[in-house]
């Protein structure tokens, strides 16, 4: 199981709980952990604490409007779910009470990405009207607030994220390449 | 507009009243059907539907299938999985392969033989919390009423009701539903019938399988739905003692259907462990570690890849003539 150096900086059992290969659709879900004080962060993930704003898109159009910048965690204002028009129907779609958005990124270096979230949403990377085939899924380190991650291998173009199934309107996001 | 009305109303009971037809190989008795809950087309996938919809959880982010995957048999990834409010899951989520069958149904609760009776688990339960509905009932008939098709398709399947929406109808087609997930067409099953070989290490295994094994998990579903303790009880989850209150149940919890035993891993009733060997040593059974691979070979022949991608069990794509 590859890992990056600052995740190698974690203990091992810490690290052995954050993520396991497996198939895509694969998204592991995880219960908050207890916790008495914030975790250290791991370098690809020191914004998390200071996001800044940003609007989910309704639709694929509107989702080149609403980039991420890789590295730069968002609060991203969701829209309630029946508002939203996904260009790939999720594996894992919300009911009408959820909320969901879209947004796009670039991929200027192929390697792996990694999508984090601070909830247990489901997510899809998508380009070319296919969705992306995850390697990875996970947690978080306990305590840090981030409840879910998942990996993709990406090579270098725009992609559309579309999220899903959240149960807040709004959603502590990240994308990132790992070292 | 008068014989329009008529024409829908007649068009509306025909729907309803279309018998379900089982599709079962020859020798296999249909799975018993509770007398207050028909089996129809209409209600089946009605039910069907409602499994995928995630407006039956609290926040709208959990679907009965969010947990049960049919690529794993209906089983989950995780060892356990949280509830819609972040609860921490108790128990591995079990497979639903021929579960019309396998009454009792759940791990650690003889009460529940009905499936009708058990969805209301997930629903409204509280320990642990899962899809948070307790005190939301209203919320059903609220949101699916809010669909026109929804309307349309509970009218169908629950024409003595007027197409009521609520608990008991929404639990009632999800239980029709769950009673068609029929797995009856592994390589196993064929061998079984001699319609078919499986490979030597796998007739190995099943000699070493029938000799340890096949007392508790024999059957057409290798399961002899008793309970069983391996492992001294625990307090996150004493077992059957919860609910029977004996002192001798404490641990104990109802053996496991091992159909599609090969992808509905983790294993164990917490999920606790990470492979089928891992899970066939906790049976502290007298079996050798050269026993492992030929066993993990019979146990591979029990995934159905017709049942794991059947599209009668998949998330519907349309619904009332319409993508969903």
């Amino acid at each position: 199981m590859p890992f990056s150096a600052p995740f190698q900086r974690l203990a091992p059992a810490a690290i052995a709980a954050l993520l396991c290969t497996a198939p895509a659709a694969a998204q592991m879900d995880h219960a908050p952990a207890q916790c008495v004080a914030p975790a250290d962060l791991p370098a690809p993930m020191a914004s998390w604490r200071n996001p800044v704003a940003l609007k989910a898109a309704a639709d694929g159009k509107g989702a080149a409007r609403a980039m991420l910048t890789p590295g730069r965690t968002v609060s991203l204002a969701l829209l309630p779910t029946p508002k939203v028009a996904y260009p790939v129907r999720p594996a894992k779609p919300g009911g009408s009470v959820s909320h969901g958005g879209l947004a796009s990124f670039t991929v200027k270096e192929a390697g792996t990405w990694r999508v984090a979230l601070g909830s247990g949403a489901w997510v899809d990377v998508i380009s070319d009207g296919q969705a992306a085939t995850s390697t990875a899924h996970g947690h978080g380190p306990d305590c840090s607030g981030i409840r879910k991650m998942v990996d993709y291998d990406l090579k270098p173009g725009r992609y559309t994220l579309q999220i899903a199934a959240n149960g807040e309107d709004s959603l502590t996001l990240l994308v990132t390449r790992l070292p | 507009m008068k014989p329009l009305l008529l024409a829908a109303a007649l068009l509306m009971l025909v729907a309803a009243g279309k018998p379900w037809r089982w599709d079962l190989p020859a020798g296999v008795d249909a799975p018993p059907v509770p007398a207050d809950n028909p089996m129809s087309a209409a209600k089946v996938e009605l039910g069907r539907r409602l499994f995928y919809d995630a407006d039956l959880s609290a926040d709208g982010t959990m679907a009965c299938a969010a947990c049960h995957e049919q690529k794993r048999g209906f089983a989950d990834g995780n060892a356990t999985r949280p509830g819609v409010h972040g609860d921490p899951g108790r128990r591995n989520v079990p497979g639903l392969a021929n579960v019309g069958w396998l009454s009792p149904l759940t791990a650690a609760d003889p009460s529940l033989t009905r499936l009708e009776d058990q969805a209301l688990v997930p629903l409204l339960g509280t320990q642990p919390v899962e899809m948070g509905m307790t005190g939301r009932e209203t919320e059903l008939p609220r949101r699916l009423g809010a669909d026109a098709c929804y309307r349309t398709m509970f009218a169908r399947a629950f024409p003595a009701e007027k197409g009521r929406i609520d608990t008991r109808t929404v639990t009632a087609a999800l239980a029709a539903f769950q009673r068609t997930l029929i797995a009856r067409d592994n390589p196993y099953d064929r061998f079984r019938r001699a319609e078919a070989s499986i490979p030597a290490a796998a007739q190995q295994g099943l000699r070493l399988f029938d000799r340890h094994c096949a007392a508790c998990h024999g059957g057409q579903d290798m399961t002899d739905l008793r309970y069983h303790g391996f492992e001294p009880a625990e307090a996150r989850d004493p077992g059957l003692i919860e609910k029977t209150g004996r002192a001798a149940d404490a641990g104990l919890f109802r053996t496991a259907s091992l159909r599609n035993v090969a992808v509905t891993g983790p294993w164990w009733h917490d999920g606790s462990a990470r492979s089928m060997t891992d899970a066939i040593r906790r049976h502290r059974l007298p079996i050798s570690e050269d026993a492992m691979p030929p066993i993990a070979a019979l146990l591979e022949q029990f995934t159905d890849v017709i049942f794991l991608t059947d599209p009668r069990f998949a998330m519907p794509d349309h619904a009332c003539g319409k993508r969903l």
